[in-house]
């Protein structure tokens, strides 16, 4: 069990070419996580959302403020899910399980073997990532960001390259998967629908990288993508996201005039 | 084809047939192949050239067996291979760290680029007229040349191995925490492997030649002293014999071992697998 | 050497000009000359038969120039490049017709490429000093011998690249030009001959290299005149002065061959991949600005 806290981040870019304003990803976010929640973080392109993630996962550093994710006295364990699978093509499926897991012999592979059973792969283990759909691939990194037992999964948009009916099952399988995992999630995506079925927190950027709402979803679970309560919940923040679009046109309206 | 046979019967039947009609289709070729080039060699000797400025087949393939069986062919065929073998070792023990560098710096990419660039041009017979010079007839002139002459196809192969590091993966490994021994083993090092593999071989064609070349000048056994001395006999037939020989050998190698160490190593290419 | 001069270099402070200088590519590619020279140098000392640069650079200057006795017409230079060229010449467009047409039959035709794919492959593996020998052999001293030897040295490099070309047609696209019946004509202008001419100009570079080194070994064992038989010539006589000398020479046409003339206009065959991969990286390009500046 983590705790996130995200205290007056601030990510800019420098400028690219000379004359041109540096750019802001990220500006003055605040927001904590605690305990096992699946939280998700929705907005529009270009809101700073890959831009968080990074900086959680130490690929990118914070210009000001901090993210922080801590588990009692140590560092906290993070486990990651990119939008494309990211397997190494020439490591089998059990290999690449290994790959990540700091123990080894048999108890790595024991436990490889269990994640993959989670996402219904036990028997893929030595096949190559080649020879596997991309819903396949997909589902072993899941089953390889669960693996290394993270105290914070983090989730990069992990079914936006799918077809729909694929990413359908799979959002099932992951609200499985977490229920009996019970681990921490920030699952970043632009999908309401998605974030809705899914989340038990839904935190939404606005373009610039600005919290602009954080809300609640207190649906019971599991939740079906036709739940009506679902698709009513959507609706309402799809709502939501047309008022700030048009608040935002309007605030660059008054700039421009 | 594979998935058209796949759709009738049972699996195991046919990946059988499928394999049958592989090797049927091998054998078929090999035997065309073959047949190909006597055909074109018997035509040129007989009505175009004149069976004494070309020796027909039967002559040559007699000479053959006369080298294989008095002898001589292992007598000169080691030394030339294990010349090769050392000369090898070393353009690969010095290029890796040079592909490495340029790979990897910008500054050494430039220092070794046109060194690298000249000395894709510099002709054979310059390493063995020096070879000569520097080293005399001994064993270090045709080492040093296969050496000189590989190592630059090695070293520009790994660092553009290197260059097509997916970066993803190494973000990746980043991301779940790896060690850099570890991205170095399993990303950087299975990256490089096919662009280092296709440096060897494409190499090794090269090497061979300046060789027998820098052996034709400066040695006193090998397959390339074998060929001057026919040389001076005035015997075409077994200037002829003697390189069919080893590019026969050369052949075989390539065939059966090079393709098989390839398909192994890159298995996870599924594309190239039946 | 080059660590040497980084080490001093970095002792001057950092941010410095001259450190700047020193990790700059021009620096990378001088030093690398220097570390050749020095390499050279040490080469020379440790055998006093192989000639140290300042004595080829002097001998080279002579040859090139005639020396005392009177200007540029009168060196060497002219006079062996000249018996040399078309010889080349003559050798590599023989190697270019036949190989294209080889190239032709056998990409055309899977009957021919079964039987002669193979004696193509053997061909490739023969070194040029084969050629030499038996064209020797075979024609005596003389040009028939050399221009031979060229020809046979560089044809089969020409002919498995127009082969490769041809082959590289993507199926979809003859599949393509089958269902919209496009004209046997039209597929020659716009599908095989544009398919084909980057392989055609990569093996012409090929050949055109090979080529060039097996004029001189052929100019070697069966001439009485030519760059060749002037490198061997020093050889014979000891002076391996002489014989670097030349073969600086002769390193450095083909070198500027290659990048004035060849490497132009294979990229010039190339340019739409080229420009397909520019598209691309444009597009990665926009994605990335639009996002950081959205």
């Amino acid at each position: 069990m983590a705790t996130l806290t995200i205290d007056h981040l601030v990510k800019t870019f420098p400028a690219i070419e000379r004359g041109t304003a540096p750019t802001t990803a990220i500006d003055d976010l605040s927001f904590d996580v605690e305990g096992h929640v699946f939280v998700s973080v929705v907005g529009p392109s270009g809101c700073g959302k890959s831009t968080l993630l990074n900086i959680l996962s130490g690929i990118e550093t914070a210009s000001s403020g901090s993210a922080r994710v801590s588990e009692g006295e140590r560092p906290a364990r993070l486990g990651y899910v990119f939008q494309d699978p990211r397997l190494l093509p020439w490591r089998t499926v059990m290999q690449n399980m290994l790959y990540v897991i700091d123990e080894t012999g048999q108890v790595a592979r024991e436990r490889a073997l269990s994640y993959l059973g989670l996402v219904g792969l036990e028997d893929a283990g030595g096949q190559f990532p080649a020879q596997l759909s991309g819903g396949m691939q997909q589902r072993v990194g899941i089953a390889r960001a669960f693996a290394v037992e993270p105290d914070l999964l983090l989730m990069d948009e992990p079914f936006s390259h799918l077809d729909a009916i694929t990413a359908r099952s799979l959002r099932e399988q992951l609200q499985d998967i977490w229920t009996k995992t019970k681990k921490t999630v920030l699952f970043v995506t632009h999908d309401v629908a998605e974030a809705v079925q899914l989340s038990d927190r839904i935190i939404v950027l606005a373009p610039g990288g600005r919290l602009y709402a954080d809300v609640t979803v207190d649906l019971p679970r599991p939740r079906k993508a036709s739940d009506p309560r679902v698709a009513t919940m959507q609706a309402e923040l799809l709502g939501r996201f047309e008022t700030m679009q048009a608040e935002v046109a309007a605030a660059k309206a008054s700039i421009a005039s | 084809m594979a998935t058209s046979t796949a759709a009738h019967g049972p699996r195991g039947t046919a990946q059988l047939s499928l394999a049958a009609r592989r090797r049927v289709r091998g054998v078929a070729g090999l035997v065309l192949g073959v047949g190909g080039f006597l055909l074109l060699w018997t035509v040129l000797s007989r009505f175009v050239l004149g069976e004494f400025t070309l020796p027909p087949p039967l002559e040559v393939g007699q000479t053959m067996w006369d080298i294989l069986r008095s002898g001589a062919f292992i007598e000169n065929f080691v030394p030339t291979i294990l010349r090769l073998g050392y000369g090898f070792g070393l353009a690969l023990l010095i290029g890796f760290p040079v592909g490495y560098l340029m790979g990897t710096s910008r500054w050494w990419r430039s220092f070794f680029h046109d060194m690298v660039l000249v000395a894709g041009s510099i002709p054979g017979i310059t390493y063995a007229v020096l070879a000569v010079v520097l080293f005399g007839i001994s064993v270090l002139g045709p080492v040093i040349s296969v050496a000189l002459v590989s190592m630059p196809y090695v070293a520009i192969n790994v660092a553009e191995g290197l260059d097509s590091v997916d970066r993803r993966l190494v973000q990746m490994s980043d991301a779940f925490g790896r060690e850099r021994s570890s991205v170095v083993r399993h990303v950087l090092v299975p990256t490089v492997a096919p662009f280092a593999f296709a440096g060897v071989r494409l190499s090794f064609a090269l090497a061979w030649k300046v060789e027998q070349l820098t052996e034709v000048f400066g040695a006193s056994k090998g397959v390339g002293f074998q060929i001057r001395r026919e040389f001076e006999d005035f015997s075409i037939s077994g200037t002829l014999a003697w390189v069919l020989l080893f590019i026969l050998f050369m052949i075989l190698v390539e065939r059966f071992l090079l393709v098989r160490v390839e398909r192994y190593l890159f298995r996870w290419r599924i594309e190239d697998q039946p | 050497m080059s660590i040497a001069i980084d080490a001093a270099g970095t002792r001057k402070g950092p941010g410095g000009s001259v450190v700047g200088w020193l990790r700059s590519d021009a620096f990378a590619r001088l030093a690398s000359y220097l570390f050749l020279l020095l390499l050279w140098q040490l080469a020379s000392m440790y055998e006093d038969r192989f000639p140290a640069p300042i004595e080829v650079f002097g001998f080279l200057w002579i040859e090139v120039t005639g020396g005392s006795h009177g200007g540029i017409v009168r060196g060497e230079f002219l006079e062996h490049f000249w018996a040399t060229l078309p010889r080349f010449a003559l050798g590599i467009a023989i190697a270019v017709v036949l190989g294209v047409a080889t190239g032709v039959a056998i990409g055309g035709s899977k009957l021919v490429e079964a039987l002669f794919k193979d004696t193509l492959l053997v061909l490739l593996a023969l070194p040029a000093i084969i050629w030499a020998f038996l064209t020797q052999m075979w024609f005596g001293l003389g040009d028939d011998a050399v221009v031979i030897t060229t020809f046979l040295s560089a044809f089969p490099f020409m002919a498995v690249n127009v082969v490769q070309g041809i082959q590289a047609i993507p199926r979809e696209l003859r599949r393509m030009s089958g269902a919209f019946h496009v004209s046997t004509y039209r597929r020659l202008r716009h599908m095989q001959v544009p398919a084909v001419t980057g392989y055609f100009y990569a093996g012409l570079r090929f050949s055109v290299i090979i080529g060039w080194n097996a004029v001189l070994l052929g100019e070697w064992f069966s001439s009485s005149e030519g760059v060749g038989w002037r490198s061997r010539y020093w050889y014979d006589a000891n002076r391996y002065k002489g014989f670097v000398a030349w073969v600086i020479l002769f390193i450095g046409f083909i070198v500027l061959l290659d990048r004035l003339v060849l490497v132009r206009l294979q990229r010039r065959a190339f340019r739409w991949r080229d420009a397909q991969l520019s598209a691309i990286e444009r597009e990665a390009e926009e994605i990335d600005i639009g996002v950081k500046g959205a």
